[in-house]
């Protein structure tokens, strides 16, 4: 077990720089979730780490020791794919005791270490199957029972989830988290789902076009993201956002956004250098939207012309003056599709971002 | 109805082929008498012709001489063109583009344009009538490294990744990762190859003068120029060609489950 540590570590594909100035410190034992969109750079991070791609500057440790030009080999990492990559030729158990037998790890030892696995992830009865005859869920395991057996000093894992059906990854999430707590190594997660990155992660690191946009713990990431692409990232159905600018009145500030005038109530403020009439985003999560009962001071008028029931949860879609908004309403009795609705706003949780997507908050929280 | 005519036409297809070989293989048990026939059945089956080319010239020998060079060309050619493959699909170096084309560019140089170079160059290295000639040359084959890159660039990165993080070098991964998965396209070269070599003629003969040192096709051609027109001459060189040509058939029955799920896979014409 390890800590890892990246300093000013950049990627160039040719032309393309990837990765730049990339700098993060996991604690041992830690479990860090790398997430961004495709193209982030998040898997590249990973593959640099685990020596499977070259570093084009900057520093990689893990532990006390510098790995940046060291071999796969000799990294002591052990990775989890995607795709699994089991060798199709070799039964379960044989691609578990593989990378032991290569170190020349003695009999006996591989067997105490197999049996772990088998034990905590549940492996015997398809042990001695080949892949081919496995089915995906049961592929992973035996994925990550490879990872565990090599007891490494760093787990990698890469999208190990997403070949998986809905039912089968939310099964196979609590698997790793389980898994890892129980053996205690340090962990580097990369995947594109917020889900998995908000339930897994004693970490986030969200990324964007290479860079480090956020960094911290998946609650402090969602209530107060550092910019406006945190804000649209993290968070199912996305924020909504409204472009507009701050007046001050004789009652205090009002965000006003074309004929909506929204009075900010609340002790969530923008900056206190944001002056009047700058353009500013409001940020407004879903769920901080409710139906009010009557149009009154502070709510939005607005025409509901889609309603989503998923269960406990209906989304709401409402056209406000030409900009459409969502609002996650508990399920209960909604005006039909096309009536108009009032949305009211939990002031205590908007969100302000300057024109460059900064977040403008003042609370202490960005 | 259609269906029955449609095995009629199959059947007569497969006589046609056939008949030449059944025929071949009959008259060698045939006695002279009846080797002009047409039959496929001899009426007295006879071993004469057999023992007679047995006595005549070393066939023997000669036998052993073609096992032993078309499994060492067969086997350098799976080993160096799979190598080869593996680099050029697989492994990132500058100049690798270059290379490939250049194997692209081999393939159209006829082999004859090559045969006088060569022989000058086996003149030169003191290799005439020695098994190097009759190997060397047909070590490394670049249709066996296009076959098996098409093949190798299939194989997702990530078992490469991970055999790497799994501690293997890269002629680990080749050996004891791709050719696993490559059971395949390694069939095909390997009986292309085996055959290319096996028939072999024109070169034996250039670089091989020395009896003891022939190949099966070499001695037989060298048999067959000398050894009169006769019944019982062309009964006995029919029989030297059953010896040549037996064990190819039986390789092929044994690997054809290779060779033609690998030609559907590799979508490339034999």
């Amino acid at each position: 077990m390890a800590n890892v540590s990246f300093e000013h570590v950049r990627k160039d594909f040719g032309t393309a720089t990837v990765v730049q100035d990339f700098d993060l410190q996991v604690s041992d034992g830690e479990l860090v979730v790398l997430v961004g969109g495709s193209g982030c750079g998040k898997s590249t991070i990973l593959r640099m780490l685990a020596g499977l791609e070259s570093v084009t500057s900057g520093t990689v440790r893990i532990g006390e020791r510098e790995v940046t030009h060291l071999p796969p080999r000799e990294r002591d990492v052990a990775m989890v794919f995607q795709d699994y990559a089991l060798y199709p030729h070799l039964t379960g158990r044989q691609n578990i005791s593989l990378g032991l037998r290569l170190r020349k790890v003695p009999k006996a030892e591989i067997d105490r270490r197999e049996l772990w696995a088998a034990d905590i992830l549940e492996l015997d009865p398809f042990l001695d199957r080949k892949p081919k005859h496995m089915s995906g869920g049961q592929r992973q395991r035996i994925a990550m029972g490879r990872a565990m057996v090599r007891e490494p000093a760093v787990f990698l894992f890469d999208e190990p989830l997403s070949n998986l059906d809905a039912h089968l990854r939310g099964q196979m999430r609590h698997e790793i988290a389980r898994m890892q707590r129980r053996v205690g190594t340090t962990a580097l997660y990369v995947t594109h789902d917020q889900m998995e990155a908000m339930t897994l992660g004693d970490r986030l690191v969200v990324l964007d076009g290479g860079r480090i946009q956020q960094v911290g713990r998946p609650i402090d990431v969602y209530g107060a993201p550092a910019n406006k692409f945190v804000a649209g990232f993290i968070g199912t159905p996305s924020m909504n956002f409204l472009d507009g600018r701050l007046e001050r009145e004789r009652d205090g500030l009002v965000f006003v956004c074309d004929t909506l005038r929204i009075p900010l109530l609340g002790e969530r403020r923008p900056d206190p250098t944001v002056h009047s009439g700058e353009a500013v985003t409001l940020g407004i999560r879903p769920e901080d939207l409710a139906l009010a009962g009557a149009a009154g001071m502070g709510t939005i008028p607005g025409n509901l012309f889609l309603a989503e029931v998923l269960g406990a949860t209906t989304h709401l879609y409402v056209e406000v003056g030409g900009r459409r908004l969502i609002a996650a309403v508990p399920s209960g009795p909604a005006p039909p599709p096309g009536g108009v609705v009032s949305l009211s706003i939990d002031h205590s949780r908007l969100h302000f971002f300057a024109p460059d997507g900064s977040s403008l908050l003042h609370d202490g929280h960005a | 109805m259609r269906r029955a005519a449609f095995y009629v036409v199959l059947a007569v297809a497969a006589a046609t082929f056939l008949y030449p070989f059944l025929w071949m293989a009959a008259t060698t048990f045939k006695s002279p008498a009846e080797v002009g026939a047409l039959s496929l059945l001899p009426d007295q089956p006879t071993l004469d012709n057999y023992r007679l080319m047995w006595a005549r010239a070393p066939f023997g020998r000669a036998l052993l001489n073609s096992m032993l060079v078309a499994t060492s060309v067969t086997l350098s050619v799976l080993v160096f063109g799979s190598a080869a493959a593996y680099s050029l699909a697989r492994l990132r170096f500058p100049g690798r583009g270059i290379l490939n084309a250049v194997t692209v560019a081999v393939l159209l140089v006829p082999a004859q344009l090559t045969l006088i170079p060569m022989y000058t160059l086996i003149v030169q290295l003191g290799w005439v009538d020695s098994y190097a000639a009759l190997i060397v040359p047909f070590a490394f084959n670049a249709t066996a490294i296009l076959i098996l890159r098409q093949f190798f660039l299939q194989v997702p990165r990530s078992l490469i990744d991970s055999a790497r993080l799994d501690g293997m070098g890269e002629l680990r991964i080749l050996f004891t990762v791709f050719w696993p998965l490559s059971k395949a396209p390694l069939a095909m070269v390997g009986i292309i190859t085996f055959m290319g070599a096996w028939n072999e003629v024109l070169w034996p003969l250039l670089v091989v003068r020395d009896e003891q040192l022939m190949t099966l096709p070499q001695l037989l051609t060298v048999f067959s120029l000398g050894g009169g027109a006769g019944p019982r001459q062309l009964a006995t060189k029919l029989a030297a060609a059953m010896v040549l040509v037996v064990p190819v058939v039986v390789a092929y029955t044994f690997l054809q489950r290779y060779f033609i799920e690998s030609m559907a896979s590799t979508g490339i014409k034999g």
